[in-house]
């Protein structure tokens, strides 16, 4: 798997397919969250523009290789795990981002609520703005997973349904990306939050469930 | 076992009760659009049948494409020395074996070269470099053959008999009926959403193919070594040289059976190496038609 991995990730980093998405993330933070604004406000944002992207990440890593050479891996270690290895590259890469952006999100922004009456402990912060920026990482992860290769082909159906799903992913009532966003807005307004940990772990079971599902699909459809 | 494409689609086949024997040399024969490829596809692993299962894999399988237009942002060993890891190989080993990969099918000066720079069939050398340096125990070859220049396919020739003599089993298919010819254990026929087994008969077998002449004088009174690679034609010799004995191989086979018996225990001498004349045969000459082939079937 490490192989697998490495291989994926080589062909991602020498792409330079990455940077598209990247560009468009920093740009999306560069417009919503600024220096010196409340800490849970702009840590829920930027968890929220992670889910799009990352599910872009998913559609990059699954469509990377050309079926020849995916053929020849498949044969090497078996069409689940190369195409799981796909998924886990975007994912990684994701997260990675995630816990960059989470960093300098708590290092610009100002540890208070809306209204600046109430303060805001940065550990705390920390904790509910990685786990919020998990979910909406793992709930990309998932919505990229079901619109691309093997579940769907086409190349414009791919795309209107990632973006269509990261949208529902996002405003769905019952989505742990949506609960666990909400959770930091809430909290930035009122000043009291929670850690969505059990958002983490929905986030958690619907990407395996996903992840599961597409790797098994992956296998059959070649 | 049966495979189709979609849970609607046709079947492209259906029924197969197969079973590749270890140390074999399988050809797959058919028209086009009769699964072939699909078969070949199922045997690497490459895709799961839609029915039914296959079983005992061995761990090492290595698949090679027909066409590997890899656009991929590597260099040739790059790409070769993450498949090597792929297959299992540390980096430093996997790193030889592709340099040396490289190098018996001549595409060692595009060793740094970026696969998408690469010409077609310096591709196809990259990908059959791929699949031999893990030294694979089943190796699908899908015309593997195609766009290698000649001394390419003959270095191919040779590293097919090479692993069915270290006991792989390798599949192939090409369109080239002289392709191994007379080298293959078993032959396939894919036809009417099925599998066959093409019994070969004295009238209807396919070419014999070029064969060599290995003359090699064992130690007195030794016994012949057994499971020689390529399933030798043994003459012992009379008269004054009863330990003389002809070996009669097909041509890929000789570079494997020659190694077998110089590193035989006690080792065997070789006397001779020389190519046989394929004797004509009457009629007009091949390919076969499938219609002239008695077919076993094996399916249900």
């Amino acid at each position: 798997m490490t192989a697998l991995l490495r291989y994926q990730a080589a062909l991602l980093a020498r792409s330079q397919r990455w940077l598209a998405p990247l560009l468009l993330y920093v740009a999306v933070l560069a417009v919503g969250v600024q220096s010196g604004q409340p800490v849970l406000g702009s840590l829920g944002f930027a968890a929220a523009a992670l889910l799009p992207v990352t599910a872009w990440a998913v559609h990059l890593c699954v469509g990377q290789d050309p079926p020849a050479a995916r053929a020849v891996a498949s044969a090497a270690a078996g069409p689940r795990r190369v195409h799981l290895a796909a998924l886990l590259t975007a994912t990684g890469c994701a997260a990675v981002l995630a816990g960059v952006t989470t960093a300098v999100v708590l290092l610009v922004s100002s540890p208070a609520t809306d209204n600046g009456t109430q303060a805001v402990p940065r550990p705390a912060a920390a904790l509910a703005g990685v786990l919020a920026a998990l979910c909406c990482v793992l709930l990309g992860a998932a919505v990229g997973a079901l619109s691309t290769r093997p579940v769907l082909r086409r190349r414009g159906w791919s795309v209107a349904a990632a973006v269509l799903g990261s949208l529902l992913a996002l405003v769905t009532t019952g989505s742990p990306a949506r609960y666990a966003v909400t959770a930091l807005v809430t909290g930035s307004r009122t000043g009291t939050f929670d850690p969505p940990v059990l958002a983490s772990l929905g986030a958690v079971t619907l990407a395996g469930a996903a992840g599961f599902v597409v790797c098994r699909l992956a296998a059959r459809r070649g | 076992m049966g495979h189709r494409h979609s849970p609607a689609g046709r079947w492209v086949l259906r029924g197969i009760d197969l079973a590749l024997p270890a140390r074999a040399l399988v050809r797959v024969e058919g028209g086009n659009g009769t699964g072939k490829s699909t078969l070949l596809r199922l045997l690497a692993g490459i895709e799961a049948p839609a029915e039914g299962r296959i079983t005992g894999r061995p761990a090492r399988t290595a698949y090679v494409p027909e066409r590997f237009p890899a656009a991929l942002p590597l260099t040739a060993t790059g790409y070769l020395v993450h498949l090597g890891r792929i297959h299992g190989l540390r980096t430093a080993e996997a790193k030889r074996r592709a340099g040396e990969w490289l190098t018996r099918f001549g595409a060692a000066e595009h060793a740094r070269t970026p696969l998408a720079e690469l010409s077609k069939g310096t591709s196809q050398k990259v990908a059959v470099a791929q699949a031999l340096l893990a030294a694979p125990d089943l190796l699908v070859l899908d015309e593997a053959w195609t766009g290698l220049d000649t001394a390419a396919r003959t270095e191919l020739d040779r590293a097919v008999a090479e692993r069915v003599a270290a006991g792989a089993t390798v599949v192939f298919v090409d369109h080239d009926p002289r392709r191994l010819a007379g080298a293959a254990d078993l032959t396939l026929r894919t036809g009417d959403g099925g599998v066959h087994r093409a019994t070969a008969t004295p009238d209807t077998a396919p070419l014999p193919g070029p064969r060599t002449l290995i003359e090699a004088e064992g130690p007195p009174g030794a016994p012949l070594p057994q499971d020689l690679p390529g399933d030798p034609l043994r003459e012992r010799g009379t008269g004054t040289a009863p330990d003389l004995v002809g070996f009669t191989v097909p041509t890929p086979y000789s570079d494997a059976l020659l190694t077998a018996l110089l590193t035989a225990r006690p080792p065997w001498h070789i006397r001779r190496v020389a190519p046989v004349d394929t004797p004509e045969r009457p009629g007009p000459p091949e390919p076969i038609r499938p219609s002239e082939q008695p077919e076993v079937s094996e399916t249900s």
